[in-house]
C-alpha cells in the first residue's frame, strides 16, 4: 500500500515541477526579449571607455605626437608586439636626439595586458574602445601608428608606404 | 461548410471526359503524389521557420530576422543551401545500407502524411482501416534509423540507433493504446469516421476523463516517436554528437531533417484528429447559431489550427525539459505510460458499456 | 614541534624553518617519510596541495606541499636525484591519489620515472616528444620537435618501472588499459560536453561506462615554461589565460605571491576591490556553469537564461576592469585602475535583481524531476577520495570536506566579511550542484556587505619598475571558483622566476572522473562532467 501511494505521489510531484517549468518558459515567452540587433544598433551601442580594443597613439591636429622612442613599451612588450624603428637627429641647438621613425604595432599578436600603456613614461599611447577589427588576412591587422595620415588596415607593405 | 471533394470530383470529371479510364488514374496518382510531396516540403519548411522562431521567443531570443521580412525566407534559404551541399563519401560502411537509410525515414513519413484528413473531402484514401494504417507505416520510419546507425560505422551512431529502437519500441505500445481508446470510443478505425462522429463535440470533452488521459498519454508518447525533445536521446548532441546521423551530409541529413519535422506534424495532426474534432468545427450542441457562424470558417482552418496548438505544445515541452536518461525513459514508459494507460482503456470501455460520455 | 616529530621520523632529513616548513629527504627514505607523514595520527598530512618538480640545475626532484586537514598545518616535502641521465624517484601515487598525474606531469616534463607508479605515460605532450621541456637544458629549436602532420598514436597500454629488490635493477612492465575487443569510444577531444579539448577515452558495456581513461594536453600551452622567460610584471598576463572562467581569481593568487616575496604593504581598498571582482568572477563562473550543466543535459532553453544573467556581471566588471573575460585588473601592489564611478550602483542593481532569478532556475531546472533523478545519486564522491585527489572548491564541499581557503587562510578582505561556507554531505552531483547555486547566494550576500564600506586610499601601491625577488620559493593560494588555485614560484633573485608552478583546481578534477563514473551511464559521465565544471585550459596550462 505505501508503495502504491508513494507511485502516485511521486507521478504527481514530477508532473507538477513540470508544469512549473513549462508556467517559467511561457512567461519568458511573452517578454522582451533581450536580443541586440548588432549592425543595426552601431549608433547607440557604445563600449566601456575602459575596453581595450586597440593601441593608438594620439595625435594633435599638427599630425604631432608624445613617443619620444625610448622604447620601454616595446621592451615590455611579452609577445613582441611592438617593434620602433628610431634614428638620431641632431636639433638646431646641436643636442642629439632620438626620434621616432616607425612605430609598428601588431594587434594579431596583442594580449592587451596593457604594460606598454601602464609603462609609457609619456602616456604617448593609449587603448581605444574600438571592437570592430575583423578582416581578411592577418597582415591587415598591422598599424603603423606613428603617422596619422597612414591608412592602416590595408596590408602591411601598403601601409607602411613602401 | 465548403467541400473540397467537389474540386476532387470535377478534377476527375475532367480527366475522364477526354482520357481513358487507366490513364486518367494514372494521372491521378501523379497529381496527388506531388502535391502530397508540395505540401509535404512546404509544411516542413514552415514548421522548420516556426520551430526557430518559437525557441528563440523562449530563450528570450528573437530568432531568425535576417531573410526575409521577420526571417521568413530563412528556411528556403536553409533548404537552398542544403539542397547544394556535397554529399561526403565515407569509408568503411554498408553503402547500400548507408545511403537507403534516409529513404526508409522518409518514405514512412510520406506515407503516414498521406492518410491524414487535411479538411473537409480532402482526403486522398479513406480506409476503414485508417488508423491502423497510420501506426503501421509510422513505425517504419525506425528501420530507417537502425540502418543509419548501423551502417555508418561510427561508434556513436550506433549507440544513437540502439537507443531509438528501444524507444520507439517501448513508446509504440502507449501510442497503440491510446488510439486504442479513441476507437473504443468511437466504435471505427476509419478516419473519416472517427470526425464525423465528433460533429457534436470534440473526443477531448465528450470522452472527458479517460480521453484526457489518453490525449496525455498521446502527446507524451508522440514526441517520444519523433525523437524530439526532452526524448531526443538517439541524437543526444551533448551525449552522442548527433546519434544515427553523425556520418550524415548534404541532403541524405537534410532527409532526416525533413522527416524529423513532419513527424512531428503527424503526431500532431493525429492527435487533432483523433481527439480535438480534425478539421471539424466546434460544435456545441444546442447552441445551433453558434455552430453556424463556426461552420463558416472553412475546414482547413480548422484542421491546421488544432494542428498548430498541439505543435506548440510538443515544442514548448521540447524546450523547457532536460533530456530523459535512457533507464528513466524506459521507466516513465513501463512503469507510468503503460498502466496508465490500460487501466484508462478499461475505463473507456465502461464508460461506453454505461453510456456515461456526453 | 612539529619540526621534533619530523625529526624523530626522519633524522637525516633536512629541515628548513623558514616560511612554510621544509623537509628535504633523500629518495631511499622519501617514500616512509611521505608513508608516515600520511599516516600518523598527530601529523596527518592527508591533503596534497601540490606537486612541483623542479630542475635545480646540478639535480632533478619534486618539492611536494602538503597539508593536514584535520590540523591545517602546512609542509614542503623535497626529495632529489643528481642522476640525469636516468633520473629515478619512488612513486607516491598510493599514499596520495591526486600524485598520479602529477607524476605524470612531472614525468612528461623532466622526464622523471617514478618506480612502482602504475601508467607511466606522458600526460600532456606528445608519446613522440624528444627532450623535457622544463629541464634548464632543454633544447627548444624547432627541429628537434617539428609541428608534426601526423595525428598521434593512440596507446592501448601503459607502463610501470619496477624495481627489483635483490639486485636494484629496474625493469619495465606493461599494463594493459583496454582490451582488444573493449567498446572505446572516444568522448572529445571535439566533442559538445567536454567543455574543451579535453578527450575521454570510455570503454563501453552498452550503455554503462566500464572505464575512463583521461587524455589531456589538447590546449596545453606550456605556461609555466612561457613565465620562466618572463619578468614578473609579464606573467601575470597569462595567469588569465589559465582558467578563463576565474581569471580575476588566478591572477589575484600570483599577485599576493610576488607581494608576499616582495614583503609589500597592500592598502586595505586594493584588497576591498580584489575581493570584490574576485566575487563577480566567482558569480559569473557560477552562472556559465548553471547554463552549462543545463545545456549538457538537454535544458537548452535554462542555458540562454543563465547567460542572460551572466552577461550583466561581465558589464559590470568590463566598466571596471576593461575585459569581460580576461580582466588584467590585478597588478603587483594593487590594480590596474581605480573602480570606475558607476561601479557601486551597479553592484547594489545587480544584488536585487539575481535572486528573484534564481528562483527562476530553480522553477525550470533544479525542481525539475528529470533533472533531479539524473543528478541525485549519480557520480558519488566520498570525503576521503575528495581528500587523497585533493578535489577541491564546490566538489570537495559537496562531500562534506570543508577546504575553502577564504575561510582557513582568508585572505583579500575575506575577513572581515561574514559568509558561510556551503557545505553538504552527500558528494553526488546534485550536491555538487546545490553548492554552486548556494554559492552564488553567499557570494552575492559577500559583495552586498563589501560594496558600501570600501576604504579610501591608493588603488596600487608604487612598485620599482624593474622587479626582481629575493631567493627563495613561495606559495600563495586563493578560493578560485572550481577550487583551491595556488601558485608556487621559485626565485633565484632574478627579474624572471626561476620555476613557477600553478597549482589547478582542475587536473584533481578530471582525475576523478574515472573514479565516479564507472558503473553510470554515458548520459551520466555528460552530467558528472557538468557538475564538476572543469576548464580544460586551466587542466592544461
Amino acid at each position: 500500500m505505501k508503495s502504491i501511494i508513494r507511485y502516485i505521489t511521486s507521478f504527481f510531484k514530477g508532473l507538477f515541477s513540470l508544469l512549473t517549468g513549462m508556467k517559467v518558459t511561457l512567461r519568458e515567452f511573452f517578454t522582451k526579449k533581450t536580443t541586440e540587433q548588432y549592425p543595426e544598433n552601431r549608433a547607440t551601442l557604445k563600449m566601456f571607455d575602459r575596453f581595450r580594443g586597440e593601441l593608438v597613439m594620439p595625435h594633435d591636429e599638427n599630425n604631432h605626437h608624445k613617443c619620444i622612442a625610448c622604447g620601454i613599451c616595446e621592451m615590455n612588450c611579452p609577445n613582441g608586439t611592438i617593434k620602433i624603428t628610431s634614428e638620431f637627429v641632431t636639433d638646431e641647438a646641436g643636442k642629439k636626439k632620438k626620434v621616432l621613425v616607425k612605430y609598428r604595432y601588431d594587434l594579431g599578436s596583442c594580449m592587451f595586458c596593457q604594460l606598454c600603456v601602464k609603462m609609457c613614461p609619456q602616456q604617448a599611447i593609449e587603448f581605444r574602445p574600438t571592437f570592430e577589427h575583423a578582416v581578411y588576412t592577418r597582415g591587415k591587422l598591422v598599424k603603423y601608428l606613428h603617422d596619422e595620415t597612414i591608412e592602416n588596415g590595408k596590408g602591411e607593405t601598403r601601409a607602411a608606404g613602401i | 461548410m465548403f467541400d473540397f471533394s467537389t474540386i476532387t470530383q470535377w478534377v476527375d470529371e475532367l480527366l475522364r471526359s477526354f482520357l481513358p479510364h487507366a490513364a486518367a488514374t494514372l494521372v491521378e496518382f501523379i497529381l496527388i503524389g506531388l502535391c502530397l510531396l508540395v505540401g509535404y516540403a512546404v509544411i516542413a519548411l514552415v514548421l522548420i521557420y516556426v520551430e526557430r522562431k518559437v525557441c528563440a521567443f523562449f530563450q528570450c531570443r528573437i530568432g531568425p530576422n535576417r531573410v526575409g521580412p521577420y526571417g521568413t525566407i530563412q528556411s528556403v534559404a536553409d533548404m537552398i543551401k542544403m539542397l547544394t551541399k556535397e554529399i561526403i563519401d565515407i569509408n568503411h560502411i554498408d553503402r547500400f545500407l548507408f545511403n537507403l537509410a534516409p529513404f526508409v525515414v522518409i518514405i514512412a513519413s510520406v506515407l503516414a502524411f498521406g492518410c491524414i484528413p487535411f479538411a473537409k473531402g480532402l482526403h486522398v484514401i479513406d480506409f476503414n482501416v485508417g488508423i491502423f494504417f497510420l501506426i503501421a507505416v509510422s513505425s517504419i520510419g525506425i528501420v530507417g534509423i537502425l540502418l543509419a546507425g548501423w551502417a555508418s560505422n561510427n561508434k556513436y551512431s550506433l549507440i544513437g540507433a540502439m537507443r531509438s529502437g528501444a524507444q520507439m519500441i517501448s513508446y509504440e505500445l502507449s501510442i497503440g493504446l491510446s488510439i486504442l481508446t479513441v476507437v473504443v470510443f468511437t466504435g471505427s478505425m476509419q478516419l473519416s469516421t472517427i470526425v464525423e462522429g465528433q460533429a457534436d463535440g470534440w473526443l477531448l470533452f465528450r470522452g472527458h476523463i479517460p480521453a484526457c488521459i489518453a490525449f496525455i498519454v498521446y502527446i507524451i508518447a508522440g514526441t517520444a516517436e519523433t525523437n524530439r525533445g526532452p526524448f531526443d536521446l538517439p541524437e543526444a548532441d551533448s551525449e552522442l554528437t548527433a546519434g544515427y546521423h553523425t556520418e550524415y551530409s548534404g541532403m541524405h541529413f537534410g532527409f532526416f531533417y525533413l522527416a524529423e519535422y513532419l513527424n512531428m506534424f503527424v503526431v500532431a495532426s493525429v492527435a487533432s484528429t483523433l481527439f480535438l474534432g480534425g478539421w471539424m468545427p466546434l460544435h456545441i450542441p444546442g447552441w445551433e447559431s453558434f455552430n453556424q457562424i463556426m461552420d463558416y470558417i472553412p475546414s482547413i482552418f480548422w484542421f491546421f489550427g488544432k494542428t498548430a496548438v498541439v505543435i506548440f505544445i510538443i515544442m514548448w515541452f521540447k524546450w523547457t525539459f532536460p533530456r530523459l536518461r535512457i533507464d528513466q525513459l524506459l521507466r516513465l514508459e513501463w512503469r507510468y505510460l503503460l498502466p496508465i494507460n490500460l487501466i484508462n482503456l478499461f475505463l473507456m470501455v465502461i464508460i461506453v458499456v454505461f453510456k456515461l460520455h456526453f | 614541534m612539529l619540526v621534533d616529530k619530523i625529526k624523530n621520523i626522519a633524522p637525516e632529513a633536512e629541515i628548513d624553518e623558514n616560511g612554510i616548513l621544509t623537509v628535504t629527504v633523500e629518495p631511499a627514505k622519501y617514500r616512509e617519510l611521505a608513508l608516515r607523514l600520511k599516516e600518523e595520527r598527530d601529523l596527518s598530512f592527508d591533503f596534497m596541495i601540490c606537486m612541483t618538480g623542479m630542475d635545480w640545475g646540478d639535480s632533478l626532484g619534486v618539492i611536494n606541499l602538503l597539508q593536514s586537514t584535520v590540523h591545517e598545518h602546512k609542509l614542503f616535502l623535497k626529495t632529489f636525484t643528481t642522476d640525469r641521465e636516468n633520473p629515478e624517484l619512488p612513486t607516491v601515487s598510493d599514499i596520495w591519489a591526486t600524485a598520479n598525474l602529477n607524476e605524470r606531469e612531472v614525468y612528461d616534463f623532466l622526464g622523471i620515472r617514478f618506480i612502482n607508479h602504475p601508467d607511466m605515460r606522458r600526460l600532456f605532450l606528445r608519446n613522440d616528444w624528444i627532450g623535457y621541456p622544463l629541464r634548464k637544458d632543454y633544447d627548444a629549436n624547432p627541429e628537434i620537435n617539428p609541428v608534426p602532420l601526423e595525428s598521434e598514436e593512440t596507446l592501448d597500454a601503459t607502463s610501470t618501472f619496477e624495481i627489483n629488490p635483490k639486485d636494484g635493477e629496474i625493469s619495465e612492465k606493461e599494463n594493459i588499459l583496454f582490451e582488444e575487443n573493449e567498446y572505446v569510444v572516444n568522448i572529445g577531444p571535439q566533442h559538445p560536453a567536454t567543455h574543451g579539448v579535453l578527450r575521454f577515452r570510455v570503454s563501453l558495456e552498452g550503455e554503462i561506462v566500464k572505464k575512463v581513461d583521461v587524455n589531456c594536453g589538447y590546449i596545453h600551452r606550456g605556461i609555466e615554461k612561457l613565465c620562466e622567460s618572463l619578468t614578473y610584471p609579464q606573467t601575470l598576463a597569462l595567469t588569465d589565460r589559465l582558467d578563463y572562467l576565474a581569471a580575476h581569481q588566478n591572477r589575484h593568487a600570483l599577485c599576493m605571491c610576488i607581494e608576499e616575496a616582495l614583503g609589500l604593504e597592500i592598502p586595505e581598498r586594493v584588497k576591498y576591490i580584489r575581493t570584490i571582482m574576485d566575487e563577480l568572477n566567482r558569480l559569473s563562473s557560477h552562472l556559465l556553469f548553471w547554463s552549462c550543466l543545463c545545456m549538457d543535459m538537454g535544458a537548452l532553453t535554462a542555458f540562454f537564461y543563465g547567460f542572460r544573467d551572466r552577461e550583466k556581471v561581465l558589464d559590470i566588471m568590463e566598466e571596471t576592469t576593461g575585459g569581460r573575460l580576461i580582466q588584467n585588473y590585478n597588478v603587483i601592489g594593487g590594480v590596474m585602475a581605480d573602480i570606475h564611478p558607476n561601479l557601486i550602483k551597479r553592484i547594489k542593481e545587480f544584488v536585487k535583481y539575481l535572486p528573484p532569478m534564481i528562483k527562476e532556475y530553480h522553477d525550470v531546472f533544479t525542481g525539475n524531476v528529470i533533472a533531479q533523478q539524473r543528478l541525485k545519486g549519480v557520480g558519488i564522491l566520498k570525503k576521503e577520495d575528495a581528500i587523497s585527489y585533493g578535489a577541491s572548491g564546490p566538489t570537495g564541499r559537496a562531500c562534506g570536506w570543508s577546504c575553502d581557503v577564504r575561510k582557513h587562510t582568508p585572505y583579500g578582505a575575506y575577513d572581515k566579511v561574514d559568509f558561510k561556507e556551503i557545505l553538504h554531505s552527500e558528494g553526488d552531483s546534485f550536491a555538487r550542484y546545490m553548492v554552486r547555486m548556494e554559492e552564488i547566494l553567499e557570494s552575492l550576500h559577500i559583495l552586498e556587505q563589501l560594496v558600501d564600506n570600501i576604504p579610501a586610499g591608493d588603488y596600487a601601491v608604487k612598485t620599482k619598475p624593474l622587479i626582481k625577488l629575493p631567493e627563495g620559493h613561495y606559495f600563495k593560494s586563493v578560493e578560485a571558483s572550481r577550487g583551491e588555485f595556488g601558485v608556487y614560484l621559485e626565485s633565484r633573485g632574478d627579474k624572471y622566476p626561476y620555476r613557477v608552478k600553478f597549482r589547478s583546481p582542475c587536473l584533481p578534477l578530471v582525475s576523478i572522473v574515472d573514479l565516479i563514473t564507472k558503473g553510470g551511464k554515458i548520459a551520466d559521465l555528460i552530467a558528472i562532467g557538468g557538475t564538476l565544471d572543469y576548464v580544460v585550459p586551466d587542466i592544461d596550462r
